[in-house]
């Protein structure tokens, strides 16, 4: 872990925001007391040094994205810790698990400590590292996951290729166990994931390769059997489709496993795909309506766990290309609070409560956090105006990268502040702190 | 026809069963000669898988009880020409063996010997099952050091390493259980059975978390090359860390034992194989004396001698 601001060194009061916090039950308008970056006091009208003025607007636990590709080391010019750290603060997130598939990737001790300094130095918010689960990401030799582990890794993972041979992946959780790492895994089975986009009406129209459903659901289901076997603790990321999100259900008690899925998959289908756009491009793919239905009934019933973004940054010329030659991936830290809050909440599918335990006190729980709104926790918190409204523009985001399937949308609630050990890592209404009154 | 007794695995053996072949050996140690007792009986030593020195050691061990020894490898017999076990296990007894000496590629091979032998068969380490005769030698290298067999009672033991593959684990486990010696287990889950916890012992991340738990003796295994490769284990490097004995780990009259061959650097440290505190070298020298004892014991020699 790590990346942890200094705290404000005065104490600071949150006035009159609605408090909503799963975890400890708060639900109301009420002050919450900020020092020596914990939350010290919860209460009406609490008395501090300074003062933030937050009617009308919500304090949540601060948000966690257990997976995002910073880009660092090696593609700094798609982003770096720096901006991955300022887009993810800007959406509200305080925690951050960043995947190894860098350049070099991250599988080695001593990458591990060179990218645990840098991370200390210039992120923003709590940053975790994931590295990777086998060298290269190959899936054949074993990375050396405890002196990874003493040298800073929290997790591991072959994100972005999924281990094929479930001999090799049964053998990974094995020793993930004993090196006492979870295992962040990426189910895609290579041999039927051979196509761009979903294999749907929309690629059979279009005349592109398609991926089916099955490709994620034969290796979600392989992964899940080796969970159970090997007693390894296991986290799906990204589940797509129905089906997936199903088996999920049906491992919950048998394994020690956890799952999430994406705003993009919960908002967007494969009718994006019609456009041809290299935008659109994506791993897994955009699925039909149902598989969107079907994963966000698993998210509102527990099922699934929480919501992680995939934060995935692509410079331009990556994006701006037929589907077929475009990298995949979607920015996501800058937008996945209010493209859940318009399209679920609003749409009905998605109580509000169930969307900040989806991205914050769920994902908080898993990495270990102590997350909260209540005496003595972490002050790790997210200030959300609602009510704002907002068109998502290239120019404002703080990501170095563009690559939104959102821009030009016009999206409902927005972060307006996010705090990280009490201190404001985001300020997105010139917040001005008022002196005692 | 003497009723020949097998040695064939030491899962189930009771403390007296081993002090009864310990004490025999010690016997032949102290008196500084074996004496004959095998004299006139025909000892097969049947090696379907290289070895070298459980070979040599029982070769010798037969010799100087005064045994004749026939012994056929897998090259250059007709073990290389494709007989099979049963086949080259029934002509040595139709040849008159009176014990015959099985190493073997595959867990179970002495005890099927053994259905379909009159001669007493002893097992000289079958594939990831059995390996008695080094447990018994372990044991009394052991028991040597530490003043006798009963002194071993709530002794501490870590065994180390690549159990999974281990014979000797499947062994020395029973043996030091049946010396009520303390066992835990060092090694990763990769090199575990997935069922590890069917032997009821602690399970330790490292040699280091094995001192924290009070062993005075650590038992390495070997690790073979070809779990080198990435599939079990990410490096040598992280391997020896975690679960290489090092002289640093002797401190205090902690013991290290290893049945050899050592691969130095590994699983043990060159400075730990020669420190004061390694039994190694005892282990060797204690195979032959307690081979001795088991094929005088297997083949009924020393009740006869007593009769």
């Amino acid at each position: 872990m790590t990346g942890v601001p200094a705290g404000a060194s005065e104490d600071l009061v949150v006035r009159g925001a609605h408090v909503l916090d799963p975890s400890s039950g708060l639900d109301g308008t009420m002050d919450v007391r900020l020092a020596d970056g914990r939350v010290a006091e919860v209460g009406e009208d609490l008395r501090g040094t300074r003062y933030l003025d937050a009617d009308g607007l919500h304090l949540f636990p601060g948000f966690v994205d257990v997976h995002a590709h910073w880009r660092t080391p090696g593609r700094e010019d798609e982003e770096t810790i720096e901006s991955g750290s300022a887009a993810a603060a800007a959406g509200g997130f305080t925690s951050v698990v960043i995947m190894p598939n860098t350049d070099p990737v991250v599988d080695k001790p001593v990458v591990v400590s060179g990218l645990m300094r840098r991370v200390e130095r210039e992120s923003r918010v709590r940053a975790y590292v994931s590295a990777a689960l086998h060298e290269e990401l190959k899936g054949e030799r074993l990375t050396e996951m405890r002196l990874i582990r003493e040298a800073g890794a929290s997790f591991v993972s072959d994100d972005g290729l999924g281990t094929q041979s479930a001999g090799v992946l049964r053998n990974g959780m094995l020793y993930a166990k004993s090196a006492g790492l979870p295992v962040i895994l990426h189910c895609e089975n290579h041999s039927l994931a051979t196509g761009v986009a979903h294999d749907g009406v929309a690629t059979a129209l279009a005349g592109i390769p398609g991926s089916p459903g099955s490709a994620e659901d034969v290796a979600t289901a392989s992964a899940l059997v080796l969970a159970a076997e090997t007693g390894a603790k296991v986290h799906i990321t990204h589940v797509s489709t129905a089906l997936s999100a199903a088996l999920v259900g049906f491992f919950k008690g048998r394994a020690d496993v956890t799952a999430d899925t994406t705003p993009h998959h919960l908002t967007l289908t494969d009718e994006c795909i019609g456009t041809l756009d290299g935008l659109y491009r994506v791993n897994p793919p955009l699925r039909p309506h149902e598989d969107r239905l079907g994963v966000g009934e698993a998210l509102r019933s527990g099922i699934l766990d929480f919501v992680a973004t995939d934060h995935a940054p692509h410079a331009s010329e990556e994006k701006e290309l037929p589907l077929e030659e475009a990298a995949p991936g979607y920015l996501g830290h800058e937008t996945a609070f209010s493209a859940l809050y318009t399209e679920l909440v609003q749409g009905g599918e998605l109580p509000l409560r169930r969307l900040v335990e989806a991205m914050a006190s769920a994902p908080g729980r898993w990495i270990g956090g102590a997350y909260g709104i209540s005496p003595g926790a972490t002050a790790d918190l997210t200030l959300v105006g609602l009510s704002e409204e907002w068109t998502v523009r290239e120019d404002a985001l703080l990501s170095k990268s563009t690559n939104s399937p959102y821009l030009g949308r016009r999206l409902k609630g927005r972060v307006v502040g996010t705090f990280v050990s009490g201190g404001l890592v985001y300020d997105g209404i010139g917040a001005k702190f008022g002196a005692r009154v | 026809m003497r009723n020949p007794r097998n040695f064939l695995t030491l899962e189930g053996a009771s403390g007296e069963e081993l002090k009864e072949i310990l004490d025999l050996a010690r016997a032949y140690d102290s008196a500084g000669r074996v004496g004959r007792p095998l004299a006139g009986r025909t000892v097969c030593l049947a090696f379907f898988e290289a070895s070298t020195r459980t070979a040599v050691s029982f070769e010798l061990a037969a010799r100087r009880a005064g045994a004749d020894v026939v012994s056929i490898s897998e090259k250059g017999s007709a073990i290389q020409k494709g007989e099979s076990l049963l086949d080259t296990v029934v002509t040595l007894d139709a040849l008159g063996a009176d014990a015959i000496v099985i190493r073997h590629p595959s867990a179970g091979a002495a005890a099927l010997a053994a259905q379909h032998a009159n001669a007493a068969v002893i097992n000289a380490g079958d594939g990831c099952g059995q390996h008695p005769t080094q447990a018994l030698l372990d044991l009394y290298a052991l028991s040597s050091a530490t003043g006798g067999l009963d002194d071993l009672a709530d002794r501490k033991v870590a065994v180390v390493g690549d159990i999974l593959h281990s014979r000797v684990a499947r062994s020395v486990i029973p043996a030091f259980r049946a010396a009520d010696m303390e066992v835990a287990l060092v090694a990763p889950e990769t090199l575990l059975p997935l069922e590890a916890g069917a032997w009821e012992l602690p399970i330790l991340p490292s040699v280091d978390d094995a001192l924290d738990w009070g062993a005075d003796t650590l038992y390495a295994l070997r690790l073979q090359k070809e779990r080198m490769t990435g599939a079990r284990i990410p490096s040598v490097a992280e391997y020896a860390r975690y679960y290489g004995v090092t002289g640093r780990h002797l401190k205090r009259g902690v013991l290290v034992m290893h049945p050899g061959p050592v691969n130095r650097g590994v699983e043990i440290s060159g400075d730990a194989v020669l420190s004061g505190s390694s039994l190694i070298p005892d282990q060797v020298a204690s195979g032959v004396a307690v081979r001795s004892a088991v094929l005088a014991l297997a083949t009924g020699a020393v009740e006869e001698a007593a009769a």
